[in-house]
């Protein structure tokens, strides 16, 4: 008779799976958002969700619920459209494109608010257990790009021929370029180049003619960055880079700040230009391979989810984005004084962007 | 005299049971080799979770000052109360050297910033408790849990620690107190998730991975089966058959990530479901892991004997009475083994729920089907990716208890599996 | 009673009458039978006339109930919104379904964002009302059809009712429908990658996507960045995915599968039992743990003693990565393996002994052939399962795309670009986002193809015994 007993639970099963169909239905029908949405940038989310916390626990609403999707998937998200299955705020590593913004205005959202919240500093990273190494950006171009100009002088790029950082400049070491970084679709790594390589082939006088001549042959020099095993795109975790600088001592690593600062029996911050990567050098741009970090708040959702213009203020106070607030405790870079007070009334005013501005 | 037939055999025979003996050790390797690598696995992971499970906590005296606390009769007035303050005046008042703001500062960051929460907690439940000293137990700041567990080593460079000389020096005085110690870590079992590596826990996550089980569980076994009956035991062997079974392998092969996209377009997008709710996330695991149950489903079918079918439908059962009467419960041990390799993959897995919202920072733990959740490998995911150092305990001792549902799951099915189990 | 129930309890009065339906069916048809003669005298056994008579009882309250609920707030909503002021009423679409949303704020007891003016508390309340009338209604319906359902049978029920024949074609009919499943899922995931995938398309050439040697999404075409271009060529990424899931496939078929024959045939009942659910264990150890391990173990260890032979490793490589995948996806192998064989019939076994084959010869060549359809079957899965892994790839493989066969190299797999593409900071539109779809289609179109040819083969040499 187990048969039966097996048929009767199938049965049984198959009217539970069914019910439970039915009824969460009516669960969804019923239920309505009172807490905040945000999406977007796996590097803004460490920062957002501090903020969320404190907000939670200290504001009476409920914690915000923050989804790390990337700046692109959080920006096609956000500029859904307006209403409660869509998110309020969007958080991104680099500024919005003006591609988004219109898809947002297409989509009815109209009115955002633009708040950036403080800088994000990208370092050269290296075990502890290598000797520091000074550097310049120069050559990190030279060392990462994938077409470098001709060692003899001549205007052309050649494939890049450097295997060792001796062969760069006779004063660093012979070792093996090997750069752990982030992929091509990575908002670090675009950051990187353009505040790294970009600077780096300018050096070159003729590379920075091109800017201005053929602007497209200057970003295919500088932007590309060499795929021959000198770098290795690491993936996004920061956390895998820097142990695996730590078992590969000759290895420099790209990445976040906020992981130097955790980990600094670890791993060295390389000096780019004789400015070692410093909370202070970073704040007050010396070193200056830093970057922007941004969230968009959907306007028409201000009054109408519980708890928006208090997320706001919370993000905008001195407390959190200071330079002694917990934001800087967790890694970010606050902006200079007058930045902060233009973007906290900004906030106030709820000040709307243009798509034009972008 | 000619070779006998029993010769011939005999002389091969020394070869062949040395194939037997050598064909014996290989099942022995296999099976060594994947369970030492399971034991390596287990080693390792555990001896960096188990540090994870105590928390340093300092000893404060608490004294609920009426005047930082201000109106205490009003519920309202009390949350927003300067808790904090309470908690630093009585870390402050046992170092009384310590004067300048710098190193005020400094000290106070000694304690967790969601100790005054505890506080407040206790507060709130008694607040007979103004004007009084109490002594409480609040939780250190992860740098310091840090440092007493000695995942950072006191010896290095001042300017290489988190922790400044002044700092280190105020813990060694508290330690040689007593007023600072390790102790069972409730919060990590108890709460959901925090950025404070201190305050991080696992339950949230927990729950939000039973509520998606559940759903995949209900789902997934009674379709699977259902299924693969229909295929295997009644759907007539034509092309269209052969569609469907192709069409199902290939399902396997669909990277999970595919289907976290196909969730967001027809659950999300079209039936309207809300975004990270674990009922969602379980639909989707339930697309995910049907092929595996049901192909592993068919393999068990397929593996009963016909004449056990042909005995059956002598005997005048109906085709139906056959499959479910007799076929069924002797196939039912393959299905389970299905199911749980279905399950546990399903219950490991992050990529599609990062399509469906899931992969988010989710504090407050969720009491149903259609709240906000996370699951487990997605917390482990983003504990994974945390800067703190603090995370790293916290992430093998999260996959610790991966590892026990796991376990648990596994157990359950070895259960149901002896009791169906069957040779003939 | 209380007429207005929630769901889950009017879930139970349901099931709860089913089952009352099922006893009663059965009574019933004694009652019958005992008229007629016995019960011999009956088409069905009397099971059978209590299920047809649950299944008829459950089954179009059932529907009613999820229609019902489907509507409902869908109604309710355009209700409550109809009695709204005008001026809340004319704002256009999306604002008012964030009204709606702070009116079912206020009923459900939330902290509601706005002042709370009189009109919302109005619409809150008719919300509440028309709700609780709603439910009232469903309850009573529902009731009264799953007991008029039962009545009916009730009435229906005679010797000469094939009630076995009714209840096996409602069952048929559900085992239909759990089958199609499958197919809608395809059909879903062909809709929801294909638009896309059209799109990237236009921009990049079929054929550059089909036979470009080289996958380099550097530069997106962007509206600021006319001219330069990415290569986005699938050839690598393909090869990747081939290189790493052989190397895994190499790990997993042989250790998996003498696994599954020393757990079946050699080993005792207890090691059976418990090494079984160990290995198992296996495959439900997050990927991320594996990708730590064959990173920061497995990938150095490799790169360490290639380097003694005065190889150059990459400290990223296919093996490493591959080594680890495969120990992954031994239970797959193993224990779908150890069941197929265990089922072989033991008559099988016990002819090849009485023919003098030793234990290995008789799972070699009568064993093994006999469970082959079900062997292949698990490791198609596991290959699938390979195919479809990120995680470890990422962390230990790397990301860049290199056209080669050499295992000690970083290669790239399809399934982590298209996790990379979809999760990355770049514009939602850019074709390296459009690529990921379009990754996703040929990977599917792929598989889809080996599958047939592993059918096919399957077909060509399984061995039917019995």
């Amino acid at each position: 008779m187990k048969g039966k007993k097996i048929f009767a639970g199938l049965g049984v099963a198959a009217a539970l799976t069914f019910g439970a169909i039915t009824f969460n239905s009516n669960a969804i029908a019923d239920s309505a958002r009172d807490y905040i949405s945000v999406v977007g940038s796996s590097t803004v989310y460490p920062f957002a969700t501090v903020v969320a916390e404190q907000f939670g626990k200290t504001a009476g609403f409920k914690t915000p619920k923050i989804e790390s999707t990337g700046t692109g998937g959080g920006m096609k998200l956000f500029c859904g459209g307006v209403g409660v299955q869509h998110p309020d705020i969007a958080n991104a590593s680099r500024r919005m494109k003006k591609s988004e913004c219109e898809m947002c205005d297409k989509n009815g959202v109209k009115d955002i608010l633009e708040v950036k919240i403080g800088y994000d500093g990208i370092v050269l990273g290296a075990s502890k257990k290598s000797s520091a190494m000074n550097i310049t950006r120069k050559e990190l171009f030279l060392a990462l790009a994938a077409n470098v100009p001709e060692p003899g002088g001549a205007e052309s790029v050649v494939p890049n021929p450097y295997k060792t950082w001796k062969d760069i400049n006779p004063s660093l070491p012979a070792n093996k370029i090997e750069v752990l970084g982030p992929p091509p679709t990575s908002g670090t790594r675009d950051a990187f180049v353009e505040l790294v390589m970009e600077v780096g082939g300018s050096e070159f006088a003729w590379i920075k003619a091109l800017e201005k001549a053929d602007k497209d042959k200057f970003k295919s020099i500088c932007h590309t960055i060499r795929e021959d095993g000198a770098y290795i795109e690491a993936g996004e975790n920061d956390n895998l880079i820097v142990q695996k600088l730590d078992a590969n001592p000759s290895a420099f690593g790209i990445f976040g700040f906020s992981f130097l600062d955790q980990n600094g029996d670890k791993i060295q911050g390389t000096p780019v230009e004789g400015v070692v990567p410093t909370f202070e050098a970073i704040a007050d741009g010396k070193y200056s391979v830093s970057r922007p970090l941004y969230f968009y708040v959907k306007k028409a959702h201000v009054d109408v989810i519980p708890g928006m213009k208090e997320y706001l203020k919370e993000f905008a106070s001195e407390k959190a984005w200071g330079e002694d607030g917990y934001l800087s405790e967790k890694g970010l870079i606050p902006m200079p004084d007058d930045e902060r007070k233009s973007f906290s009334k900004d906030v106030q005013t709820l000040k709307n962007l243009s798509c034009g501005d972008l | 005299m000619s070779e006998t037939n029993i010769d011939i055999v005999k002389q091969g025979l020394e070869k062949r049971y040395g194939a037997e003996k050598r064909f014996r050790i290989y099942g022995v390797c296999a099976i060594a080799a994947s369970l030492i690598f399971l034991a390596f696995l287990f080693i390792s992971i555990g001896t960096n979770a188990y540090t994870a499970f105590q928390q340093t906590f300092i000893r404060l005296s608490v004294y609920f000052d009426p005047e930082i606390l201000g109106d205490t009769t009003n519920k309202e007035s009390l949350a927003s109360a300067n808790f904090p303050a309470v908690v630093k005046q009585s870390l402050l008042k046992m170092f009384p050297e310590v004067q300048s703001r710098s190193e005020k500062k400094q000290l106070t960051s000694l304690i967790s910033s969601g100790a005054s929460y505890y506080v407040r907690d206790m507060f709130i439940e008694n607040p007979a408790l103004v004007g009084e000293t109490v002594q409480v137990w609040l939780p250190a700041d992860d740098d310091v849990d840090m440092l007493i567990k000695g995942h950072v080593e006191r010896g290095v460079e001042e300017g290489e620690r988190r922790l400044n000389n002044n700092q280190l020096g105020w813990i060694e005085k508290l330690e040689k107190d007593g007023n600072i110690e390790k102790r069972f870590n409730k919060i990590f079992f108890t709460t959901g998730d925090s950025r404070e590596p201190e305050l991080a826990g696992i339950f949230g996550a927990v729950s939000g991975s039973f509520f998606t089980m559940i759903v995949t569980l209900l789902f997934s076994f009674p379709i699977g089966v259902a299924a693969a009956i229909y295929l295997e035991e009644f759907a007539k062997k034509n092309r269209w058959t052969d569609i469907i079974e192709v069409n199902i392998n290939n399902l396997a092969a669909v990277p999970s990530i595919v289907f976290g996209l196909l969730g967001l377009a027809v659950f999300l997008n079209f039936f309207g479901m809300p975004r990270s709710a674990p009922l969602v996330g379980g639909l989707v695991m339930t697309l995910m892991t049907l092929p595996v149950i049901i192909i592993a489903s068919r393999a068990a079918l397929k593996s009963v004997p016909p004449s056990i079918r042909e005995a059956a439908l002598g005997v005048g059962a109906s085709q139906m009475q056959m499959v479910f009467h007799h076929v069924l419960p002797l196939a039912l041990p393959g299905m389970l083994t299905g199911a749980i390799i279905g399950m546990a993959r399903a219950l490991g897995e992050t990529a599609p729920l990062l399509m469906i919202g899931m992969v988010a920072f989710i504090v407050d733990v969720p009491s149903g089907f259609t709240d906000p959740a996370t699951a487990l490998p997605v917390q482990i995911f983003l504990w994974a990716d945390s800067p703190e150092r603090g995370f790293l305990e916290k992430t093998s001792a999260a996959i610790m208890v991966l590892l026990t549902f796991l376990i648990a799951m596994n157990a359950l099915a070895v259960i149901l599996r002896k009791k169906f189990e069957k040779r003939w | 009673m209380d007429t207005n129930m929630n769901p889950t309890m009017l879930l139970l009065t349901i099931l709860f009458l089913s089952v009352m339906g099922f006893i009663m069916g059965k009574r019933r048809s004694y009652a019958v039978a005992n008229d007629a003669g016995g019960v011999s005298e009956l088409h069905s056994r009397p099971t059978y006339y209590g299920s047809l008579t649950a299944l008829w009882c459950a089954i179009p309250a059932l529907i009613i109930f999820s229609f019902w609920l489907l509507f409902e707030s869908r109604i309710i909503t355009d209700l409550v919104i109809s009695s709204l002021p005008d001026q809340l009423q004319n704002l256009p679409a999306d604002r008012l379904n964030l009204i709606v949303n702070d009116i079912k704020n206020i009923v459900n007891g939330n902290i509601s964002s706005v002042d709370i003016n009189p009109s919302m508390v109005a619409a809150a309340e008719h919300y509440k009302k028309l709700n609780s009338l709603s439910h009232a209604s469903l309850t009573v319906i529902v009731i009264a059809i799953a007991i008029a359902a039962m009545l009916v049978i009730q009435r229906t029920i005679n010797p000469k009712l094939r009630a076995r024949n009714h209840v096996e074609q409602m069952i048929k009919y559900i085992l239909i429908a759990c089958s199609t499943i499958a197919i809608f899922t395809t059909i879903g995931i062909v809709l929801s990658v294909l638009y896309e995938s059209i799109r990237f398309f236009r921009v990049i050439p079929l054929t550059d996507f089909l036979t470009g040697l080289e996958w380099s999404p550097q530069m997106a075409i962007r509206a600021d960045q006319v001219g330069s271009s990415g290569s986005f060529g699938a050839v690598p990424v393909f090869m990747g995915t081939m290189l790493i899931s052989a190397i895994a496939m190499c790990v997993a078929v042989p250790i998996g599968l003498m696994s599954a024959i020393y757990l079946s045939e050699y080993a005792n009942r207890t090691f059976r039992s418990i090494a079984k659910p160990l290995l198992e264990i296996l495959a439900g150890i997050p990927t991320v743990v594996y990708g730590f391990f064959a990173a920061l173990t497995v990938a150095p260890m490799i790169r360490d003693t290639g380097a003694f032979f005065w190889l150059d490793v990459s400290s990223e490589s296919a093996l490493a990565a591959g080594l680890v995948m495969g120990i992954m996806i031994i239970p797959f192998v193993s224990s779908l393996s150890d069941d197929v064989i265990n089922a072989v019939p033991q008559s099988l076994r016990d002819g090849a002994y009485a023919l003098g084959a030793t234990k290995s010869e008789t799972i070699r060549q009568v064993v093994v052939p006999a469970a082959l359809p079900g062997i292949v079957g698990s490791v198609l899965l596991a290959v699938s399962r390979a195919i479809g892994e990120t995680m470890i790839v990422v962390m230990a493989a790397g990301m860049s795309a290199n056209l080669t066969v050499n295992p000690l190299k970083t290669v790239t797999t399809v399934t982590v670009q298209i996790v990379a593409l979809l999760v990355g900071d770049q514009e939602f539109d850019s074709p390296k986002t459009l690529a990921a779809f379009a990754l996703g289609l040929m990977l599917f179109i792929v598989t889809l193809i080996l599958n047939v040819i592993a059918l096919v083969v399957v077909r060509k040499y399984r061995e039917q015994y019995e």
